[in-house]
Protein backbone atom coordinates (compact mmCIF):
# COMPACT_ATOMS: atom_id res chain seq x y z
CA UNK A 1 0.00 0.00 0.00
CA UNK A 2 1.46 3.40 -0.97
CA UNK A 3 1.16 6.46 1.21
CA UNK A 4 -1.02 9.28 -0.09
CA UNK A 5 0.41 11.45 2.67
CA UNK A 6 3.36 10.74 4.91
CA UNK A 7 4.27 12.82 7.94
CA UNK A 8 7.60 12.54 9.73
CA UNK A 9 8.72 13.78 13.14
CA UNK A 10 5.94 16.32 13.56
CA UNK A 11 6.33 18.71 16.44
CA UNK A 12 4.21 21.71 17.25
CA UNK A 13 4.45 23.79 20.38
CA UNK A 14 2.11 26.61 21.35
CA UNK A 15 2.54 28.70 24.46
CA UNK A 16 -0.39 30.54 25.97
CA UNK A 17 -1.61 31.86 29.31
CA UNK A 18 -2.87 28.40 30.31
CA UNK A 19 0.60 26.93 29.93
CA UNK A 20 0.63 25.87 26.30
CA UNK A 21 0.34 22.70 24.29
CA UNK A 22 2.80 20.38 22.59
CA UNK A 23 1.99 17.85 19.89
CA UNK A 24 4.55 15.25 18.83
CA UNK A 25 3.96 12.58 16.23
CA UNK A 26 7.01 10.54 15.14
CA UNK A 27 5.40 9.17 11.99
CA UNK A 28 1.97 8.86 10.44
CA UNK A 29 1.10 7.61 6.97
CA UNK A 30 -2.26 7.81 5.23
CA UNK A 31 -2.51 5.09 2.61
CA UNK A 32 -4.62 5.12 -0.57
CA UNK A 33 -8.01 3.55 -0.02
CA UNK A 34 -7.48 3.34 3.72
CA UNK A 35 -9.42 5.01 6.53
CA UNK A 36 -7.67 6.09 9.69
CA UNK A 37 -9.65 7.08 12.79
CA UNK A 38 -7.96 9.51 15.15
CA UNK A 39 -9.29 9.17 18.70
CA UNK A 40 -8.44 10.98 21.89
CA UNK A 41 -9.86 13.01 24.73
CA UNK A 42 -10.61 16.72 24.71
CA UNK A 43 -7.45 18.72 24.13
CA UNK A 44 -5.46 15.66 23.05
CA UNK A 45 -4.55 17.41 19.79
CA UNK A 46 -6.76 15.51 17.35
CA UNK A 47 -7.99 18.53 15.39
CA UNK A 48 -4.54 20.13 15.53
CA UNK A 49 -3.02 16.99 14.00
CA UNK A 50 -5.65 17.06 11.27
CA UNK A 51 -4.89 20.70 10.51
CA UNK A 52 -1.18 19.95 10.36
CA UNK A 53 -1.84 17.14 7.88
CA UNK A 54 -3.96 19.58 5.85
CA UNK A 55 -1.03 22.01 5.81
CA UNK A 56 -3.07 24.62 7.68
CA UNK A 57 -0.98 24.73 10.84
CA UNK A 58 2.64 25.83 10.99
CA UNK A 59 4.84 23.18 12.58
CA UNK A 60 8.05 23.76 14.50
CA UNK A 61 9.64 20.57 13.22
CA UNK A 62 8.92 17.74 10.82
CA UNK A 63 7.83 17.38 7.25
CA UNK A 64 4.87 16.27 5.18
CA UNK A 65 5.34 14.23 2.03
CA UNK A 66 2.61 14.46 -0.57
CA UNK A 67 3.21 12.72 -3.92
CA UNK A 68 3.15 14.97 -7.01
CA UNK A 69 -0.39 15.77 -8.12
CA UNK A 70 -1.78 14.85 -4.70
CA UNK A 71 -4.48 17.03 -3.20
CA UNK A 72 -5.38 17.23 0.48
CA UNK A 73 -8.74 18.64 1.46
CA UNK A 74 -10.53 18.93 4.76
CA UNK A 75 -14.08 19.16 6.08
CA UNK A 76 -14.28 21.08 9.34
CA UNK A 77 -16.23 20.21 12.48
CA UNK A 78 -18.65 23.04 11.71
CA UNK A 79 -19.13 22.56 7.97
CA UNK A 80 -18.73 25.84 6.11
CA UNK A 81 -20.97 26.62 3.15
CA UNK A 82 -20.43 29.61 0.89
CA UNK A 83 -23.14 32.16 0.18
CA UNK A 84 -25.34 31.00 -2.67
CA UNK A 85 -27.05 27.78 -3.68
CA UNK A 86 -26.01 24.24 -2.87
CA UNK A 87 -25.04 23.72 -6.52
CA UNK A 88 -23.00 26.94 -6.47
CA UNK A 89 -20.95 25.53 -3.57
CA UNK A 90 -19.97 22.53 -5.68
CA UNK A 91 -19.34 24.73 -8.73
CA UNK A 92 -16.82 26.81 -6.74
CA UNK A 93 -14.80 23.69 -5.96
CA UNK A 94 -15.03 22.31 -9.49
CA UNK A 95 -14.02 25.63 -11.07
CA UNK A 96 -11.00 25.76 -8.76
CA UNK A 97 -10.00 22.40 -10.25
CA UNK A 98 -10.28 23.80 -13.76
CA UNK A 99 -13.28 21.67 -14.74
CA UNK A 100 -14.47 22.62 -18.22
CA UNK A 101 -17.61 24.77 -18.33
CA UNK A 102 -19.42 22.20 -20.49
CA UNK A 103 -18.87 19.42 -17.93
CA UNK A 104 -19.62 21.57 -14.93
CA UNK A 105 -23.36 20.98 -14.46
CA UNK A 106 -23.10 17.24 -14.94
CA UNK A 107 -20.27 17.03 -12.40
CA UNK A 108 -22.28 19.17 -9.97
CA UNK A 109 -25.31 16.90 -10.12
CA UNK A 110 -23.12 13.77 -9.88
CA UNK A 111 -21.37 15.12 -6.80
CA UNK A 112 -24.65 16.03 -5.12
CA UNK A 113 -26.17 12.68 -6.11
CA UNK A 114 -23.41 10.74 -4.35
CA UNK A 115 -24.55 12.22 -1.06
CA UNK A 116 -28.27 12.22 -1.78
CA UNK A 117 -28.70 16.00 -1.93
CA UNK A 118 -29.35 16.50 -5.65
CA UNK A 119 -32.96 17.61 -4.97
CA UNK A 120 -31.54 20.45 -2.83
CA UNK A 121 -29.31 21.79 -5.64
CA UNK A 122 -31.07 25.14 -5.96
CA UNK A 123 -31.70 25.69 -2.24
CA UNK A 124 -29.70 28.37 -0.46
CA UNK A 125 -26.85 26.72 1.44
CA UNK A 126 -27.65 28.93 4.45
CA UNK A 127 -31.05 27.23 4.72
CA UNK A 128 -29.75 23.67 5.01
CA UNK A 129 -30.10 21.61 8.17
CA UNK A 130 -26.98 20.44 10.03
CA UNK A 131 -27.08 17.02 8.38
CA UNK A 132 -27.65 18.43 4.90
CA UNK A 133 -24.83 20.92 5.39
CA UNK A 134 -22.48 18.11 6.35
CA UNK A 135 -23.49 16.20 3.23
CA UNK A 136 -22.87 19.29 1.12
CA UNK A 137 -19.41 19.74 2.66
CA UNK A 138 -18.58 16.11 1.90
CA UNK A 139 -19.98 16.29 -1.64
CA UNK A 140 -17.90 19.43 -2.25
CA UNK A 141 -14.77 17.78 -0.86
CA UNK A 142 -15.25 14.66 -3.01
CA UNK A 143 -15.95 16.82 -6.08
CA UNK A 144 -12.29 17.86 -5.95
CA UNK A 145 -11.20 14.20 -6.36
CA UNK A 146 -8.69 14.58 -3.53
CA UNK A 147 -6.01 12.03 -2.78
CA UNK A 148 -6.39 12.71 0.94
CA UNK A 149 -9.58 13.67 2.75
CA UNK A 150 -9.45 14.87 6.35
CA UNK A 151 -12.67 14.98 8.36
CA UNK A 152 -12.98 16.67 11.72
CA UNK A 153 -15.79 15.06 13.74
CA UNK A 154 -17.86 14.21 10.64
CA UNK A 155 -20.76 12.83 12.69
CA UNK A 156 -20.90 15.55 15.32
CA UNK A 157 -24.43 16.79 16.14
CA UNK A 158 -26.12 14.20 13.92
CA UNK A 159 -28.81 11.88 15.24
CA UNK A 160 -28.24 8.15 15.11
CA UNK A 161 -30.11 7.57 11.86
CA UNK A 162 -28.31 10.43 10.10
CA UNK A 163 -24.98 9.08 11.35
CA UNK A 164 -25.77 5.63 9.99
CA UNK A 165 -26.86 6.95 6.59
CA UNK A 166 -23.85 9.26 6.28
CA UNK A 167 -21.47 6.46 7.32
CA UNK A 168 -22.90 4.28 4.58
CA UNK A 169 -22.53 6.95 1.89
CA UNK A 170 -19.04 7.83 3.09
CA UNK A 171 -17.94 4.19 3.08
CA UNK A 172 -19.21 3.79 -0.48
CA UNK A 173 -17.45 6.90 -1.76
CA UNK A 174 -14.17 5.96 -0.07
CA UNK A 175 -14.32 2.47 -1.58
CA UNK A 176 -15.11 3.83 -5.06
CA UNK A 177 -12.59 6.68 -5.12
CA UNK A 178 -9.70 5.06 -3.25
CA UNK A 179 -9.10 8.30 -1.35
CA UNK A 180 -7.05 8.14 1.84
CA UNK A 181 -9.24 9.30 4.73
CA UNK A 182 -8.33 10.40 8.24
CA UNK A 183 -11.15 11.37 10.54
CA UNK A 184 -11.29 12.63 14.08
CA UNK A 185 -13.97 11.33 16.40
CA UNK A 186 -14.88 10.76 20.03
CA UNK A 187 -17.12 7.86 19.13
CA UNK A 188 -15.22 4.56 19.29
CA UNK A 189 -18.13 2.58 17.88
CA UNK A 190 -18.42 4.85 14.85
CA UNK A 191 -14.64 4.76 14.40
CA UNK A 192 -14.61 0.96 14.57
CA UNK A 193 -17.36 0.75 11.95
CA UNK A 194 -15.54 2.96 9.44
CA UNK A 195 -11.81 2.64 9.91
CA UNK A 196 -9.07 0.25 8.93
CA UNK A 197 -6.56 1.68 11.39
CA UNK A 198 -6.81 3.67 14.60
CA UNK A 199 -4.51 6.32 16.02
CA UNK A 200 -4.86 7.25 19.68
CA UNK A 201 -3.66 10.65 20.86
CA UNK A 202 -3.10 11.37 24.54
CA UNK A 203 -2.15 14.88 25.67
CA UNK A 204 -0.43 15.70 22.37
CA UNK A 205 1.38 12.35 22.11
CA UNK A 206 0.67 9.61 19.58
CA UNK A 207 0.07 6.81 22.08
CA UNK A 208 -0.78 4.04 19.60
CA UNK A 209 -1.34 3.65 15.88
CA UNK A 210 -2.22 0.20 14.59
CA UNK A 211 -4.82 -1.78 12.66
CA UNK A 212 -8.28 -1.42 14.15
CA UNK A 213 -8.54 -4.89 15.69
CA UNK A 214 -5.12 -4.61 17.23
CA UNK A 215 -6.02 -1.38 19.01
CA UNK A 216 -9.37 -2.78 20.11
CA UNK A 217 -7.93 -6.09 21.38
CA UNK A 218 -4.41 -5.13 22.36
CA UNK A 219 -4.49 -1.54 23.53
CA UNK A 220 -1.03 -0.31 24.41
CA UNK A 221 -1.99 1.05 27.84
CA UNK A 222 -4.84 1.00 30.36
CA UNK A 223 -5.90 4.50 29.32
CA UNK A 224 -6.13 3.46 25.65
CA UNK A 225 -8.02 0.35 26.76
CA UNK A 226 -10.60 2.56 28.51
CA UNK A 227 -10.83 4.83 25.49
CA UNK A 228 -11.63 1.93 23.18
CA UNK A 229 -14.35 0.61 25.45
CA UNK A 230 -12.43 -1.88 27.59
CA UNK A 231 -13.89 -0.35 30.72
CA UNK A 232 -12.91 -3.10 33.17
CA UNK A 233 -9.18 -2.84 33.65
CA UNK A 234 -7.15 -3.78 36.70
CA UNK A 235 -3.70 -5.02 37.69
CA UNK A 236 -3.09 -8.76 37.98
CA UNK A 237 -0.33 -11.37 38.24
CA UNK A 238 0.03 -14.44 36.06
CA UNK A 239 -0.17 -17.75 37.92
CA UNK A 240 1.49 -21.05 37.11
CA UNK A 241 -1.64 -22.48 35.52
CA UNK A 242 -1.81 -19.56 33.02
CA UNK A 243 -4.58 -17.75 34.86
CA UNK A 244 -4.44 -14.11 35.81
CA UNK A 245 -5.06 -13.39 39.45
CA UNK A 246 -6.41 -9.94 40.14
CA UNK A 247 -7.39 -10.29 43.78
CA UNK A 248 -8.72 -12.73 46.35
CA UNK A 249 -11.32 -14.83 44.58
CA UNK A 250 -10.77 -13.08 41.23
CA UNK A 251 -9.00 -15.46 38.85
CA UNK A 252 -9.35 -15.10 35.10
CA UNK A 253 -8.75 -17.77 32.45
CA UNK A 254 -6.41 -16.64 29.64
CA UNK A 255 -4.82 -17.95 26.47
CA UNK A 256 -1.61 -16.08 27.23
CA UNK A 257 1.65 -17.76 28.17
CA UNK A 258 3.38 -15.14 30.26
CA UNK A 259 5.79 -16.50 32.87
CA UNK A 260 4.22 -17.02 36.31
CA UNK A 261 4.54 -13.96 38.52
CA UNK A 262 4.49 -11.51 35.56
CA UNK A 263 2.69 -8.31 36.49
CA UNK A 264 0.08 -7.48 33.87
CA UNK A 265 -3.04 -5.40 33.27
CA UNK A 266 -6.21 -7.33 32.62
CA UNK A 267 -8.78 -5.73 30.30
CA UNK A 268 -12.34 -6.99 30.00
CA UNK A 269 -15.05 -5.53 27.77
CA UNK A 270 -18.37 -5.15 29.64
CA UNK A 271 -20.20 -6.98 26.86
CA UNK A 272 -17.95 -10.03 27.28
CA UNK A 273 -18.73 -10.57 30.98
CA UNK A 274 -21.52 -13.04 31.65
CA UNK A 275 -23.69 -13.01 34.75
CA UNK A 276 -25.38 -16.25 35.78
CA UNK A 277 -27.32 -17.57 38.74
CA UNK A 278 -25.72 -21.04 38.59
CA UNK A 279 -22.09 -21.39 39.71
CA UNK A 280 -19.75 -22.50 36.85
CA UNK A 281 -16.31 -22.98 38.36
CA UNK A 282 -14.65 -24.11 35.07
CA UNK A 283 -15.24 -20.79 33.23
CA UNK A 284 -16.23 -18.66 36.14
CA UNK A 285 -14.37 -15.67 37.42
CA UNK A 286 -16.00 -15.91 40.81
CA UNK A 287 -18.90 -14.58 42.82
CA UNK A 288 -19.87 -10.99 42.15
CA UNK A 289 -22.11 -8.72 44.14
CA UNK A 290 -24.35 -6.27 42.32
CA UNK A 291 -23.61 -2.66 43.35
CA UNK A 292 -25.87 -0.74 40.96
CA UNK A 293 -28.18 -1.21 38.01
CA UNK A 294 -28.78 1.54 35.45
CA UNK A 295 -31.03 0.94 32.48
CA UNK A 296 -31.82 3.14 29.45
CA UNK A 297 -34.49 0.68 28.24
CA UNK A 298 -32.09 -0.65 25.60
CA UNK A 299 -29.06 -1.54 27.63
CA UNK A 300 -28.86 -2.36 31.32
CA UNK A 301 -25.49 -1.46 32.84
CA UNK A 302 -24.73 -3.45 35.97
CA UNK A 303 -21.90 -2.49 38.28
CA UNK A 304 -20.41 -5.37 40.24
CA UNK A 305 -17.82 -6.05 42.89
CA UNK A 306 -15.73 -9.17 42.53
CA UNK A 307 -12.55 -10.00 44.40
CA UNK A 308 -12.13 -6.42 45.55
CA UNK A 309 -12.42 -5.01 41.97
CA UNK A 310 -15.29 -2.99 40.56
CA UNK A 311 -16.50 -4.11 37.14
CA UNK A 312 -19.22 -3.25 34.70
CA UNK A 313 -21.27 -5.48 32.47
CA UNK A 314 -24.17 -4.99 30.07
CA UNK A 315 -27.43 -6.90 29.81
CA UNK A 316 -30.26 -6.43 27.33
CA UNK A 317 -32.78 -4.26 29.17
CA UNK A 318 -36.12 -5.81 30.06
CA UNK A 319 -35.09 -9.38 29.25
CA UNK A 320 -33.87 -12.42 31.20
CA UNK A 321 -31.64 -11.58 34.12
CA UNK A 322 -32.06 -7.84 33.64
CA UNK A 323 -35.67 -8.20 34.81
CA UNK A 324 -34.81 -10.29 37.87
CA UNK A 325 -31.60 -9.04 39.45
CA UNK A 326 -31.49 -6.65 42.37
CA UNK A 327 -28.81 -4.57 44.04
CA UNK A 328 -27.00 -6.55 46.76
CA UNK A 329 -27.60 -9.92 45.12
CA UNK A 330 -24.63 -12.26 44.54
CA UNK A 331 -24.29 -14.00 41.17
CA UNK A 332 -21.66 -15.94 39.25
CA UNK A 333 -19.49 -13.99 36.82
CA UNK A 334 -17.80 -15.72 33.89
CA UNK A 335 -15.84 -14.91 30.74
CA UNK A 336 -14.30 -16.86 27.86
CA UNK A 337 -10.47 -17.01 27.97
CA UNK A 338 -10.21 -15.41 24.51
CA UNK A 339 -12.04 -12.37 25.83
CA UNK A 340 -9.53 -11.77 28.60
CA UNK A 341 -7.05 -9.21 27.24
CA UNK A 342 -3.64 -9.11 28.84
CA UNK A 343 -1.65 -5.86 28.59
CA UNK A 344 2.01 -5.58 29.49
CA UNK A 345 2.62 -3.68 32.72
CA UNK A 346 5.77 -1.60 32.86
CA UNK B 1 -24.54 89.59 -5.77
CA UNK B 2 -28.26 89.03 -5.97
CA UNK B 3 -29.46 85.50 -5.28
CA UNK B 4 -32.80 84.51 -6.69
CA UNK B 5 -35.05 81.51 -6.08
CA UNK B 6 -33.72 78.40 -7.83
CA UNK B 7 -35.20 76.95 -10.99
CA UNK B 8 -35.43 73.21 -11.73
CA UNK B 9 -32.26 73.30 -13.84
CA UNK B 10 -30.30 74.84 -10.93
CA UNK B 11 -31.52 72.14 -8.57
CA UNK B 12 -30.55 69.41 -11.07
CA UNK B 13 -27.11 70.94 -11.50
CA UNK B 14 -26.52 71.08 -7.72
CA UNK B 15 -27.87 67.55 -7.34
CA UNK B 16 -25.54 66.17 -10.03
CA UNK B 17 -22.55 67.86 -8.36
CA UNK B 18 -23.61 66.46 -4.99
CA UNK B 19 -23.83 62.98 -6.48
CA UNK B 20 -20.44 63.34 -8.19
CA UNK B 21 -18.73 64.48 -4.97
CA UNK B 22 -20.39 61.78 -2.85
CA UNK B 23 -19.78 59.02 -5.40
CA UNK B 24 -16.09 59.94 -5.70
CA UNK B 25 -15.68 60.02 -1.93
CA UNK B 26 -17.54 56.72 -1.55
CA UNK B 27 -15.44 54.94 -4.20
CA UNK B 28 -12.21 56.14 -2.57
CA UNK B 29 -13.46 55.25 0.93
CA UNK B 30 -14.46 51.76 -0.24
CA UNK B 31 -11.20 51.22 -2.13
CA UNK B 32 -9.23 52.07 0.99
CA UNK B 33 -11.66 50.91 3.66
CA UNK B 34 -12.57 47.42 2.46
CA UNK B 35 -8.99 46.02 2.41
CA UNK B 36 -8.24 47.76 5.73
CA UNK B 37 -11.46 46.36 7.24
CA UNK B 38 -10.70 42.84 5.98
CA UNK B 39 -7.15 42.98 7.36
CA UNK B 40 -8.34 44.32 10.74
CA UNK B 41 -11.13 41.76 10.89
CA UNK B 42 -9.10 38.66 9.97
CA UNK B 43 -5.58 39.27 11.20
CA UNK B 44 -4.36 39.53 14.76
CA UNK B 45 -1.32 41.72 15.23
CA UNK B 46 0.17 44.09 17.75
CA UNK B 47 -1.64 47.41 17.70
CA UNK B 48 -4.86 45.94 16.27
CA UNK B 49 -6.89 47.02 19.28
CA UNK B 50 -5.51 50.53 19.06
CA UNK B 51 -6.43 50.72 15.38
CA UNK B 52 -9.92 49.36 16.08
CA UNK B 53 -10.33 51.98 18.80
CA UNK B 54 -9.20 54.65 16.35
CA UNK B 55 -11.72 53.46 13.76
CA UNK B 56 -14.54 53.38 16.31
CA UNK B 57 -13.68 56.88 17.49
CA UNK B 58 -13.52 58.00 13.86
CA UNK B 59 -17.13 56.90 13.36
CA UNK B 60 -18.21 59.53 15.84
CA UNK B 61 -15.89 62.28 14.64
CA UNK B 62 -17.84 65.54 14.10
CA UNK B 63 -17.80 66.36 10.35
CA UNK B 64 -17.17 70.00 11.16
CA UNK B 65 -13.90 69.08 12.89
CA UNK B 66 -12.91 66.87 9.95
CA UNK B 67 -13.69 69.83 7.67
CA UNK B 68 -11.56 72.12 9.82
CA UNK B 69 -8.56 69.78 9.61
CA UNK B 70 -8.86 69.28 5.84
CA UNK B 71 -9.38 73.03 5.29
CA UNK B 72 -6.24 73.71 7.32
CA UNK B 73 -4.31 71.22 5.19
CA UNK B 74 -5.38 72.84 1.93
CA UNK B 75 -5.26 76.45 3.19
CA UNK B 76 -2.80 78.64 1.26
CA UNK B 77 -0.27 78.46 4.12
CA UNK B 78 -1.12 74.84 5.01
CA UNK B 79 1.07 71.78 4.37
CA UNK B 80 -0.81 71.00 1.13
CA UNK B 81 -1.41 74.62 0.15
CA UNK B 82 0.81 74.29 -2.94
CA UNK B 83 -1.81 71.99 -4.47
CA UNK B 84 -4.18 74.97 -4.62
CA UNK B 85 -7.18 72.87 -3.66
CA UNK B 86 -8.70 75.17 -1.04
CA UNK B 87 -12.39 75.65 -1.77
CA UNK B 88 -12.38 72.94 -4.41
CA UNK B 89 -14.38 69.81 -5.15
CA UNK B 90 -11.21 67.77 -4.48
CA UNK B 91 -10.96 69.20 -0.95
CA UNK B 92 -14.64 68.40 -0.38
CA UNK B 93 -14.05 64.82 -1.57
CA UNK B 94 -11.02 64.53 0.76
CA UNK B 95 -13.12 65.62 3.74
CA UNK B 96 -15.93 63.22 2.84
CA UNK B 97 -13.46 60.35 2.45
CA UNK B 98 -12.27 61.00 6.00
CA UNK B 99 -15.88 60.95 7.24
CA UNK B 100 -16.84 57.79 5.32
CA UNK B 101 -13.65 55.78 5.86
CA UNK B 102 -14.14 54.88 9.56
CA UNK B 103 -17.75 53.85 8.84
CA UNK B 104 -16.68 51.58 5.98
CA UNK B 105 -13.77 50.07 7.93
CA UNK B 106 -15.82 49.46 11.09
CA UNK B 107 -18.72 47.80 9.29
CA UNK B 108 -16.41 45.65 7.15
CA UNK B 109 -14.49 44.61 10.30
CA UNK B 110 -17.78 43.58 11.92
CA UNK B 111 -18.88 41.62 8.83
CA UNK B 112 -15.54 39.85 8.47
CA UNK B 113 -15.29 39.06 12.19
CA UNK B 114 -18.74 37.45 12.04
CA UNK B 115 -17.48 34.86 9.53
CA UNK B 116 -16.60 31.41 10.81
CA UNK B 117 -12.97 31.46 12.03
CA UNK B 118 -12.27 28.47 9.76
CA UNK B 119 -13.73 30.15 6.66
CA UNK B 120 -10.40 31.10 5.15
CA UNK B 121 -8.90 27.71 5.92
CA UNK B 122 -11.85 25.99 4.24
CA UNK B 123 -11.36 28.08 1.11
CA UNK B 124 -7.67 27.25 1.19
CA UNK B 125 -8.24 23.49 1.46
CA UNK B 126 -10.51 23.62 -1.59
CA UNK B 127 -7.57 24.87 -3.65
CA UNK B 128 -9.36 28.07 -4.68
CA UNK B 129 -6.97 30.62 -6.27
CA UNK B 130 -6.23 33.86 -4.39
CA UNK B 131 -8.18 36.23 -6.63
CA UNK B 132 -11.26 34.02 -6.51
CA UNK B 133 -10.84 33.71 -2.71
CA UNK B 134 -11.07 37.52 -2.43
CA UNK B 135 -14.16 37.58 -4.59
CA UNK B 136 -15.72 34.83 -2.44
CA UNK B 137 -14.93 36.79 0.70
CA UNK B 138 -16.61 39.92 -0.68
CA UNK B 139 -19.63 37.81 -1.63
CA UNK B 140 -19.67 36.34 1.84
CA UNK B 141 -19.62 39.75 3.57
CA UNK B 142 -21.91 41.45 1.03
CA UNK B 143 -24.60 42.28 3.60
CA UNK B 144 -22.08 44.06 5.82
CA UNK B 145 -20.53 45.69 2.77
CA UNK B 146 -23.86 47.12 1.63
CA UNK B 147 -24.58 48.27 5.20
CA UNK B 148 -21.23 50.08 5.05
CA UNK B 149 -22.18 51.72 1.73
CA UNK B 150 -25.57 52.82 3.08
CA UNK B 151 -24.03 54.21 6.29
CA UNK B 152 -21.21 55.98 4.47
CA UNK B 153 -23.52 57.42 1.84
CA UNK B 154 -25.96 58.61 4.50
CA UNK B 155 -23.11 60.23 6.39
CA UNK B 156 -21.60 62.15 3.49
CA UNK B 157 -24.76 62.97 1.56
CA UNK B 158 -26.40 64.74 4.49
CA UNK B 159 -23.23 66.27 5.92
CA UNK B 160 -22.88 70.07 5.69
CA UNK B 161 -20.10 71.29 7.99
CA UNK B 162 -17.12 69.72 6.25
CA UNK B 163 -18.20 70.52 2.69
CA UNK B 164 -18.91 74.11 3.68
CA UNK B 165 -15.43 74.53 5.18
CA UNK B 166 -13.57 72.78 2.37
CA UNK B 167 -15.71 73.80 -0.62
CA UNK B 168 -16.93 77.23 0.42
CA UNK B 169 -20.34 76.81 -1.29
CA UNK B 170 -19.14 78.53 -4.49
CA UNK B 171 -21.92 78.87 -7.05
CA UNK B 172 -21.44 76.62 -10.06
CA UNK B 173 -18.28 75.15 -8.51
CA UNK B 174 -18.59 73.68 -5.05
CA UNK B 175 -22.25 74.22 -4.14
CA UNK B 176 -23.91 70.96 -3.12
CA UNK B 177 -27.42 70.22 -1.82
CA UNK B 178 -26.67 70.65 1.89
CA UNK B 179 -24.72 73.90 1.55
CA UNK B 180 -27.34 75.28 -0.84
CA UNK B 181 -30.17 74.43 1.61
CA UNK B 182 -28.27 76.16 4.41
CA UNK B 183 -27.67 79.27 2.32
CA UNK B 184 -31.25 79.58 1.04
CA UNK B 185 -32.66 79.05 4.54
CA UNK B 186 -30.41 81.83 5.92
CA UNK B 187 -31.63 84.10 3.16
CA UNK B 188 -35.28 83.30 3.82
CA UNK B 189 -35.74 81.65 0.41
CA UNK B 190 -37.76 78.78 1.76
CA UNK B 191 -39.19 77.72 -1.58
CA UNK B 192 -35.71 76.91 -2.93
CA UNK B 193 -34.62 75.47 0.42
CA UNK B 194 -37.60 73.09 0.42
CA UNK B 195 -37.03 72.18 -3.23
CA UNK B 196 -33.42 71.28 -2.46
CA UNK B 197 -34.43 69.48 0.75
CA UNK B 198 -36.99 67.41 -1.13
CA UNK B 199 -34.33 66.47 -3.65
CA UNK B 200 -31.88 65.50 -0.87
CA UNK B 201 -34.40 63.40 1.03
CA UNK B 202 -35.68 61.81 -2.20
CA UNK B 203 -32.14 60.98 -3.25
CA UNK B 204 -31.38 59.42 0.11
CA UNK B 205 -34.58 57.38 0.07
CA UNK B 206 -34.00 56.12 -3.49
CA UNK B 207 -30.37 55.16 -2.80
CA UNK B 208 -31.12 53.52 0.55
CA UNK B 209 -34.09 51.68 -0.96
CA UNK B 210 -32.03 50.50 -3.91
CA UNK B 211 -29.21 49.29 -1.69
CA UNK B 212 -31.61 47.54 0.69
CA UNK B 213 -33.16 45.76 -2.26
CA UNK B 214 -29.71 44.64 -3.44
CA UNK B 215 -28.77 43.71 0.14
CA UNK B 216 -31.68 41.42 0.87
CA UNK B 217 -33.07 40.65 -2.57
CA UNK B 218 -36.10 38.39 -2.29
CA UNK B 219 -35.52 37.85 1.43
CA UNK B 220 -36.49 41.39 2.46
Amino acid sequence: MTAALHAHHLCLERRDQKGGFKLTVPEIALNHGETLAILGGNGAGKSTLLRILAGLEKIDQGRLELPAGGLVTMVFQRPIAFAGSVAHNIRIALRAQGVHRGDLEQRVSESLGHFGIEPLAERRASRLSGGELRRLALARAFALSPSVLLLDEPFDDLDFEAQEALSQDLRERVAKTGVAVAFVTHDVRRAALLCDRMAILERGRLAQIAPRDQVLNQPASPSIARRVGMNNIFPAKMTESGWAEAGPGLRLPTHHNHPPGTAVWVGLRPEHLKLEREPRPEAGIGSAQICSIVSDRVLCTVELECGGQRMRTHLVAGRGLAREIEVGETLTLSIRPEDVHILQRA
Amino acid sequence: MRVSELGPSDIVEITLRTLAVCASALVIALTLGVPIGIALGRRHFTGRRFLLGLVNSGMGAPPVVVGLIVAQLFFRNGPLGHLELWYSVEAMVAAQVLIALPLVVALVVAAVAALDPDWELQVKTLGIPTIRRRWLLLREIRLGLLAAIIAALGGILSEVGAVMQTGGNLEGETRVLTTAILMHTRMGMFESAYGLAAMLVGLMLILAGLLTWVQYGDRA
